[in-house]
């Protein structure tokens, strides 16, 4: 066989379509991957009855048939589309306490508002500011940058130039003073990793831009389903996939990347190199520091790891109504405190009045477990950090301690389950580190503060000629930012061979 | 060069100098190398380098093989749960799982008890290959059947066939020895009553522990045995047990064990979330299958491709994972059961008989993704790894 013109390293999100993109365009791709299936977070496994979802929560951007969104684009143009069956979930999200509070928002900004509102009435007019504000921002932004506008400027994008530096926190408190409403309002900040007191206006605004938009959906057979179906792509175009065989190192010589040496010590000659690894194990594990450029550690330098969750996976012998579950995406909330009390508890190994969501795919897609049965995902946000001084022989106790906790969390608002457990697998930090190789388990990459977004971090380009990353190490991180990290970097290496 | 346009967004230079001040004093990765490897290895190592100790022989048909490790560390585990042990037999790279039957506060060994098998290969070679000092490898601890507090029971009823006990002896060791606030009842049944496996030592500490009942059960037992005869039944349980409420069900045995006692369970009543089952190899005849097809001998031969390249004949009769490996073609693998899903394959032509339940990904199955430790060839086959 002819030498590969680019070895990708990872077959998560990021990795698969940068490989599937390249080989669309006719290029030698050499895909590795350490675990025998593809997917990264986006897999399953399987326990007695149940396939588990690992990661998918909500995939936004997909749009529907006649008003397509930007990921529905993206899986077309790799031909993907076919093979994938979406299932739209009816509800943006529902927020629940223990008190028997209950609020569930349809993904329609007419509805949401108007939920709101007779919920808050007292809050009408900020609510309606909230998303307007919300909406011009997001319009603002695909305009600009979306649609590239040649010569944008601060009177025609007023909002943009307001808000894209400021806390959501910041917003919020201008504009609302009833506080259940502002937590209700910033949920969404698990899905970034950051509070909204740190967490840029602009990741709440187009969050709730886009799910509502776009609307959230599933897939049938979960993220697994994604995943191989897109490798499945990647295969019949003639790219080559290794499972089970992880990169050990990324040769560098002269500032240029020269190929890849597999885990089984077989030197790969290429010219290009994916890194769907972590941005740090790709510079500190997988190449030689000598040929590290000094700028290269000296901007990771300033950038934190994300958190990485707690997550239990449960597998019910009835259906979700029967539970009491009766939405797909749920945010359990037990205190609306969203201040830096929150790191602070993410910093600690039990799980006390921290945010959890609940998703119970089996809403959406009956379908998605066995008849008669349901299943629920459940995850609350970590730091893995204490979870690496735990002594070895303690993890398990631990492990099932901060479980125990948790599950005590869901009974207090559906008391059912625990009577109805039949599969119950618990994922710490250090389980999504094991299966991800990230430091300390941090799902979301590096923490996403507007200091560490794509305005003001080198993204998927690297110093070293011929790398390039595709992850959300780079940018921002969940499904759709993923994917498309993946298209970016092929394009980048496509363009380069086409200017040459 | 052109300015870029968020460069006159509100905050931008606050923003810059935040940049410049994090960089200043924030984390020095490049010093913290192999990190990630490091801790996961503590709990997940990839490869356990193992030494025999002690061989110990439990019945004529049965040893303990204990193992120590070579550079002193092994992994903690879950009473209940498996390594795998690979093997180098006489040119060919295999492995096969075994239930720890020390018990996870003995931190110094993991003891594996292995029963002789007509025509195991693998068991044969660990009883009359292997020796103390022999340095053989193994996994790290695996496997989901283990007590778990956050739904099971505190009475456990562990049903035990034949060497499917070794399980249960960690299980019934560790609560013995800490103290755990647990009830065991222990049936285990056997063919004959010379060769039940740990027979003195589990009388022995049932006898000295009110929480732990050990009931034996044997099919043909000599004329004045005065236990329990017969098999495993729903009855037997019942009796034995009494009140059939709070109490969650554990079985390890062969599939002929699961055939006859889950039904028996669910006859009396028994919720299918309180029966666990343990994963206990591919079938021995995989031809008895109610789902194989007749016009099909377990010898019939196929030829199997590989990734468009070398070519192999697989027997009918034997999962492909072996035929894999009898010709040199080492396939990862852990559970050899159908559960992990290490030994993932797929299979690009040909078809492959896959027996009913085992649990394969819905969308590996779109793709033609198998377990190949539980996949037999009915056709000939271009596969790729």
């Amino acid at each position: 066989m002819e030498g590969y013109d680019v070895v990708v390293i990872g077959a998560g999100n990021g990795g698969i379509t940068a490989s599937a993109a390249m080989a669309q365009k006719g290029l030698n791709i050499l895909l590795l991957e350490r675990h025998n299936i593809p997917g990264g977070c986006a897999t399953s496994f399987c326990r007695g009855r149940f396939e588990f979802e690992v990661a998918l929560h909500q995939l936004s951007g997909m749009g529907t048939v006649k008003k397509p969104g930007p990921l529905r684009m993206m899986l077309g143009s790799l031909g993907v589309l076919d093979d994938l069956e979406f299932v739209e979930m009816s509800e943006l999200y529902s927020v629940m306490m223990p008190d028997g509070f209950k609020l569930s928002l349809k993904p329609d900004k007419e509805k949401v508002i108007k939920e709101l509102q007779d919920r808050f009435p007292h809050e009408k007019k900020a609510i309606e500011k909230f998303f307007d504000l919300s909406y011009k921002y997001a319009n603002d932004m695909l305009a600009a940058f979306i649609f590239k506008d040649p010569s944008p400027s601060r009177e025609k994008y007023p909002t943009m130039y307001e808000y894209a530096f400021k806390p959501a926190s910041e917003v919020l408190d201008s504009l609302i003073s009833d506080p259940l409403l502002k937590a209700v309002l910033s949920v969404y900040w698990g899905y970034v990793g950051l509070p909204p007191n740190r967490l840029a206006f602009p990741y709440l605004a187009m969050i709730f831009f886009t799910y509502i938009e776009f609307k959230p959906f599933h897939i049938k057979g979960g993220s697994q389903a994604l995943s191989n179906v897109i490798v499945n792509k990647f295969i019949s175009q003639g790219g080559s996939v290794r499972f089970n065989c992880g990169a050990k190192e990324i040769k560098v010589e002269n500032g240029k990347v020269t190929g890849v040496v597999t885990d089984d010590e077989e030197f790969i000659p290429a010219r290009f190199v994916v890194s769907n690894a972590s941005q740090v194990s790709t510079y500190v594990q997988l190449i030689d520091p000598q040929h590290v450029p000094n700028q290269v550690n000296r901007e990771m330098r300033g950038r934190s790891l994300s958190p990485s969750a707690f997550s239990m996976f449960v597998g019910f012998d009835c259906e979700p109504d029967e539970l009491g579950i009766t939405e797909a995406t749920t945010f359990l909330l037990d205190n609306i405190d969203f201040s830096d009390r929150v790191i602070n508890q993410m910093k600690k190994l039990d799980i006390d009045d921290q945010l959890l969501v609940l998703s119970c795919y089996d809403v959406s897609d009956p379908e998605f477990s066995p008849p008669g049965t349901s299943q629920a995902n459940i995850v609350t946000l970590k730091y893995g950090e204490p979870w690496l001084s735990i002594p070895p022989t303690q993890y398990h106790k631990t492990k099932f301690r901060c479980a125990e906790e948790m599950l005590r969390r869901v009974e207090a608002i559906y008391p059912a389950v625990r009577g109805h457990i039949e599969e119950i697998d618990v994922a710490t930090p250090l389980t999504h580190m094991r299966y991800l190789g990230h430091p300390n388990g941090a799902i979301y990459g590096f923490e996403q503060y507007t200091k560490d977004s794509m305005f003001f971090q080198p993204g998927r380009y690297s110093p070293i000629e011929g790398l390039y990353f595709a992850s959300g190490w780079t940018g921002d991180c969940g499904f759709h930012p993923t994917l498309q990290a993946g298209l970016s970097a092929a394009k980048s290496i496509v363009r380069k061979l086409e200017t040459e | 060069m052109k300015k870029n346009i968020f460069e006159d967004f509100d905050g931008y230079n606050d923003i810059v100098e935040e940049i410049e001040h994090s960089r200043k004093y924030g984390i020095n990765y490049s010093a913290e190398r192999h990190s990630p490897a490091q801790f996961i290895n503590r709990l997940h190592p990839p490869i356990l380098n193992l030494r025999v100790s002690d061989i110990i022989e439990e019945t004529y048909s049965t040893k303990t093989l204990r193992l120590i490790p070579d550079d002193g560390y092994l992994p903690p585990f879950l009473a209940g749960q498996y390594v795998a042990l690979f093997l180098d037999m006489g040119g060919i790279r295999t492995s096969r799982p075994y239930s720890i039957s020390s018990p996870p506060n003995q931190t110094g060994f993991y003891d594996i008890t292995v029963r002789r098998v007509d025509g195991g290969l693998v068991s044969n070679y660990l009883l009359d290959e292997v020796s103390k000092g022999d340095r053989l490898q193994g996994s790290g601890p695996a496997g989901n059947f283990y007590y778990n507090p956050l739904f099971h029971d505190k009475n456990m009823v562990c049903l035990a066939g034949g060497s499917g006990i070794t399980p249960f002896m960690s299980i019934v060791h560790e609560i013995a020895d800490c103290g755990i606030d647990r009830t065991v009842f222990l049936l285990h049944g056997n063919k004959n009553l010379d060769d039940v496996i740990f027979h003195e030592k589990f009388k022995a500490i049932s006898d000295r522990f009110e929480n732990i009942r050990y009931i034996p059960v044997i099919e043909e037992p000599p004329n004045d045995y005065d236990g329990s005869r017969g098999l495993i039944t729903g009855d037997l349980i019942k009796e034995k047990i009494g009140n059939l409420e709070d109490k969650t069900f554990y079985l390890c045995g062969p599939q002929g064990m699961y055939d006859f006692c889950i039904p028996e369970l669910v006859r009396l009543g028994i919720p299918h979330k309180k029966i666990r089952k343990e994963i206990y190899g591919a079938p021995v005849n995989i031809c008895d299958d109610p789902g194989w097809p007749e016009n099909i001998k377990a010898e019939t031969v196929f030829k199997v491709s590989i990734n468009g390249g070398g070519t192999l004949d697989a027997r009918a009769g034997e999962p492909l994972i072996m035929a894999l490996e009898k010709r040199g073609v080492t396939v990862p693998s852990l559970c050899r059961s159908g559960e992990c899903s290490m030994c993932r394959i797929r299979i690009i032509s040909g078809k492959v008989f896959q027996p009913k339940g085992v649990p394969v990904r819905k969308s590996d199955r779109q793709f033609g993704y198998v377990h190949s430790c539980v996949s037999y060839p009915l056709d000939d086959l271009e596969i790729a790894l």
